[in-house]
């Protein structure tokens, strides 16, 4: 009998940065289901919840399969021509009168290498301008900005298999089981087998409640509590010397530092006490190898860069750093914020974080890609978004990322982007920030692309397509590419997905060895892979590091840039839902994932809960000094009293119309763990 | 029934080929972790002697899949849309999918769909000659060989030659036109005795047989289960997996365009889940982890479901171990009921 249609496709999780195979279940042309993968090397058979029920995001019920363009305030089916020509009118005479630097794009951490590569190849070659971004800015950027500093290198220095060979495992300001956590069940198991296991958290999370040793620090004390242990350490004569020795520099101005950082006055700032502090210092430097996991609760604060720097310290002077089963590792969030990182789609950088405004680097890809590299700086995502308000940046294109959702303060988004003269999304579904669009053009999603995604550990994976795009979607750098060529320029036209990815390999030497096939063989390669290590590095800086020595840079505590008072008496933080992923717009198509947490929700202690006179479920109206939002309350003691949580998936209840906007002055980095706010019941008839 | 020597895998297989599609778990490009996979040309899986794997994602799918459109409503009546299943051969099952499936017809006698599928399916099974890894069929009665009724045809390997069991009405009429002679008399024998042998090569079950004990006993406490239940991070994996395991929820999506149209499916559920029996009112009778692990672990080892199902809802393929992310799976979870009682 007839071969009848059905497949499994071996592909990549579209969700989380640990980037897990899974098999797409194909039949007659429509995704029906996932298989995990036994033989994936960071999966194993694994999937969390959110890789489980990845087929339902494929739905293609609510895609947005042609063009549209927005006419009297509502949006009309229309050709590619036609959305063309408009984006192509608009985009000469903006850059005619006010010049290219009042154009840019933000790319997107979910699409593939490919489409990020095309983004920001789009913004400097045909648009000429350096105003290129993606979501790392609320991420992920201030581990750039200050492990380039002191390590040379921001991502993850080992590799995921490095949790099983870690004496200790410290997970400082995540929550893996929850938002990476095929890789959170991994540290679970390896804690089964012996492992020991230290939290440093404001949270009662899953893992602290498993902890051999949970420190539940105030909210935004990150670096008098690692400066304390620190001190400690040096006190102890815990410090690895010769590693010290041989591979810091600056060693000095850190003694001095820390030494400001006695236990009592640490104990008093960050509210663990001393013994806690002792216990966890000699744990960290003691032990033989210790694996530190570290994520949002880093970076998402006002002193996010500094944070940063401060762990980096601590792996520093203790020597945990550089050998298997032990260094410094951020997670990242969204399937690919390392590849789009990596690809160049910041302002600063092109691909593999060559320096966009170094002249060698500007005349590589000058030649290269035939045209004049911009000579000024670009701006942030938030860069764009001031500018747009002062009248200053007109037209944009932003490519599958939902920032009116999960940008902070929401009013400056949505104004910002209403002031634009020509917005352009690229987008799967009709997201908010779509609403607001002038042209909306269709994408395609990962299960319909040819590509590849790079994980948390610099895993470069390829995506393979199972099913057609609906409708008249296409990939990003297709788009790109025939809007590159009406707007006069030949250099981005493709025939497929694989030459992309041959031209970016070649001119980014991390990526410079390469190649689909070679990707084929073995579930992907970890960069840098080139001519010195053809089959990729699972480990960094074992001999010496990217940058040569290890800088060791004194930073102090800082409070948050907004702290409870009597207006504002609640500390208020953002956290992420396992159920959920982002802006929720792929999560929250699947019936089960919709039905566990059905509406945004507030958590609150006991204490705080009881004083409000409030209980499970009650209707509160939440405020800060920038607007207010109502949900219904959750009483745990999984937080401190003081401090409530709100996530951010959810746009009947966004937690971003409250977070503040005050950066991180390195990276630009909002300050979205911290932000003060007042809670009131509201009377339901 | 009698039985029949077969000595070609390839003959029989051609000859299903002839009148059904044909299912086979394979490999596919980039890995080779063996799918249920249609496979027109021949028996492409190693069967007989060597180590048997099993495909981590059962066969359950072909007879309850993992969505299915139930009706359409197109604004003034409901439409039924029972499947339309051209007649289909899984080939190559083993013992404990098989027993999972007669579980599972029991489970879904009633079900219209189910049976749509079911009845257009024959089942080819083949007895283990060796354990696979993480199995335990022996344990709770589901292997190595295959077990009388679960199967349309039963093939034992015998060197290089097959012993054929016809094991129903449908495999034997499915065979009828080949024309097999009869198996050596002595052949139904040996496999008796071998399959008292095979059984024999099973690591250890002490852990597995401790902690059904335990579970039908019920000296776990709350405070144990809350514990383990830490541990489930709700993925909903080994629900997935099990074969047995067969809940499932409802729910519409509205077709395109039009306004008063939809569709309704039902889709794999997992009682895993939080909300998997949380009612309108918010109130939940297994609001905590581990008040749903225990449930889990009662609906796979409890005597109770013995009654009604002839057998334990597990069927020792050790799946749930191999998808678990929190560590928790059938042996690791066995082993702490042992060691932490
Ligand atoms: S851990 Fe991340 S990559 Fe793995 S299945 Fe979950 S969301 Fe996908
Ligand atoms: S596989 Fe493990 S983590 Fe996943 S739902 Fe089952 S018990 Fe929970």
């Amino acid at each position: 009998m007839s071969n009848p249609s059905k497949k499994v496709i071996n592909t990549i999780c579209p969700y989380c940065g640990v980037g897990c195979g899974i098999g797409l279940q194909v039949s007659d042309g429509t995704v029906t289901g996932v298989e995990p993968l036994p033989q994936h090397p960071v999966s194993q058979g694994m999937l969390c919840v959110k890789g489980w029920s990845s087929a339902f995001a494929l739905d293609p019920y609510d895609r947005i399969k042609t063009p549209l363009i927005k006419e009297n305030g509502h949006f009309r089916p229309a050709s590619w021509s036609e959305a063309y020509q408009l984006i192509v009118d608009s985009f000469q005479a903006i850059k005619q009168e006010h010049g290219p630097n009042a154009l840019g794009l933000i790319a997107c951490a979910r699409a593939t290498n490919e489409d990020c590569y095309a983004a920001q190849k789009f913004a400097r070659t045909v648009l000429g301008t350096h105003n290129i971004d993606h979501c790392a800015r609320i991420c992920h950027s201030p581990s750039v900005a200050g492990l380039r500093q002191t390590l040379g290198s921001g991502a993850m220095t080992n590799s995921i298999d490095d949790i099983e060979k870690a004496d200790l495992l410290v997970i400082f300001g995540c929550d893996p089981t929850e938002n990476h956590s095929v890789l959170g069940g991994r540290m679970i198991q390896a804690q089964q087998a012996g492992t020991k296991l230290l939290v440093v958290d404001p949270r009662k999370t899953r893992l602290a409640k498993l902890a051999d040793l949970h420190l539940q620090l105030n909210l935004g004390t990150n670096i008098a509590l690692i400066n304390g242990l620190i001190n400690i350490i040096f006190s102890n004569g815990w410090e690895d010397k010769t590693f010290i020795e041989e591979r810091c520099e600056n060693i000095d101005a850190l003694r001095k530092k820390v030494a400001g950082y006695p236990p009592k006055r640490v104990a008093e700032i960050t509210g663990v006490p001393v013994d806690q502090l002792h216990a966890a210092a000699k744990m960290y430097s003691q032990s033989e190898r210790t694996f530190l996991a570290y994520g949002m609760g880093i970076t998402q604060y006002t002193s996010g860069t500094n944070n940063v720097i401060a762990i980096s310290n601590l792996t520093l002077v203790t020597g945990q750093i550089g050998r298997e089963g032990t260094g410094i590792n951020p997670l990242r969030g969204q399937n690919n914020v390392q590849g789009a990182c990596d690809m160049g789609a910041l302002p600063n950088v092109f691909p593999g974080y060559q320096e966009a405004l170094d002249a060698t680097s500007q005349e590589k890809f000058g030649t290269a890609w035939k045209c004049e590299i911009p000579q000024q700086k670009g701006l942030t995502s938030l860069g764009m978004t001031s500018e747009a308000l002062n009248g200053r940046f007109q037209g944009m294109i932003i490519m599958g990322e939902d920032p009116v959702v999960t940008d902070p303060d929401q009013n400056h988004v949505l104004r910002a982007l209403e002031a634009l003269d020509m917005l352009v999304v690229v987008e799967l579904v009709m997201t908010e920030t779509a609403k607001v669009a002038d042209v909306i053009l269709p994408a395609a999603a990962f299960a319909e692309k040819d590509g590849t995604f790079t994980n948390c550990e610099r895993r470069v994976q390829r995506v393979r397509a199972a099913i057609p795009p609906p409708g008249d979607a296409k990939t990003d750098w297709q788009i790109l590419g025939e809007l590159a060529k009406l707007l006069g320029y030949d250099g981005m036209q493709w025939p497929n997905a694989e030459a992309v990815f041959d031209e970016l390999a070649q001119l980014t030497p991390l990526y410079q060895g390469m190649s689909y096939d070679k990707l084929e063989l073995d579930n992907g390669l970890q960069w840098p892979c080139n001519d010195a290590t053809p089959d990729g590095t699972k480990l960094l800086h074992s001999g010496q590091f990217s940058r040569g020595k290890g800088r060791l840079i004194p930073v102090d505590h800082t409070d948050p840039a907004e702290m409870p008072d009597s207006d504002y008496p609640l500390y208020l933080t953002t956290t992420r839902l396992h159920y959920h992923y982002g802006c929720g717009s792929m999560t929250r198509k699947s019936p089960l994932l919709e039905r566990e947490t059905p509406s945004g929700v507030l958590f609150i202690h006991p204490d705080d809960a009881r004083k409000l006179s409030i209980q499970a479920g009650t209707l509160l109206r939440i405020s800060s000094r920038r607007g207010e939002v109502e949900t219904r309350a959750v009483v745990t003691d999984d937080l401190p009293p003081g401090t409530v949580a709100m996530p951010y998936h959810f746009k009947e209840a966004p937690s971003n119309l409250l977070t503040n906007t005050a950066q991180d002055p390195v990276t630009k980095m909002p300050e979205l763990k911290a932000c003060a706010v007042k809670i009131e019941v509201v009377t339901e008839q | 029934m009698k039985s029949y020597l077969l000595d070609s895998l390839e003959n029989l297989f051609q000859h299903l080929a002839v009148s059904h599609k044909m299912f086979e778990p394979q490999s596919i490009p980039g890995s080779e972790d063996l799918h249920w996979l249609p496979s027109p040309k021949g028996p492409t899986s190693r069967y007989g002697t060597s180590k048997q794997v099993l495909p981590l994602a059962p066969a359950k799918g072909f007879l309850f899949p993992e969505r299915e459109l139930l009706f359409r409503f197109d604004g003034q009546t409901f439409i039924e849309t029972l499947p339309e299943v051209a007649p289909q051969v899984l080939f190559g099952l083993q013992s404990c999918d098989l027993c999972a499936i007669a579980y599972q017809d029991q489970f879904f006698r009633q079900d219209s769909y189910y049976l749509a599928r079911r009845k257009a399916t024959i089942l080819v099974g083949f007895d283990c000659l060796t354990p696979c890894d993480g199995g335990f069929c022996s344990t709770v009665d589901a292997g190595p060989f295959v077990r009388d009724g679960s199967a349309d045809l039963i093939l034992h390997p015998k060197g290089n030659e097959w012993l054929l069991i016809p094991a129903s009405e449908q495999g034997l009429n499915a065979i009828q036109t080949l024309n097999l002679p009869p198996a050596p008399a002595e052949w139904r024998a040996e496999r008796e005795q071998q399959q008292a042998e095979v059984a024999k090569m099973f690591p250890t079950d002490s852990h597995i047989r401790t902690g059904i004990e335990r579970i039908n006993q019920a000296t776990i406490s709350a405070e144990q289960w809350q514990r383990l239940g830490l541990q489930c991070l709700t993925c909903s994996g080994c629900t997935s997996l099990c074969p047995t395991c067969s809940c499932f929820t409802t729910f519409d999506t509205k077709t395109e365009g039009e306004s008063n149209t939809f569709v309704r499916e039902r889709c794999w559920d997992s009682c895993l889940y939080e909300a998997f029996q949380r009612e309108t009112s918010g109130h939940n009778p297994s609001k905590e982890a581990g008040e749903r692990l225990q449930r889990y672990w009662f609906h796979k080892f409890s005597d109770h479901y013995v009654d009604e199902f002839g057998r334990y809802g597990c069927i020792g393929c050790g799946r749930c171990e191999e998808t678990c992310p929190g560590g928790i799976g059938v042996h690791s979870i066995m082993r702490r009921l042992e060691k932490e009682s």
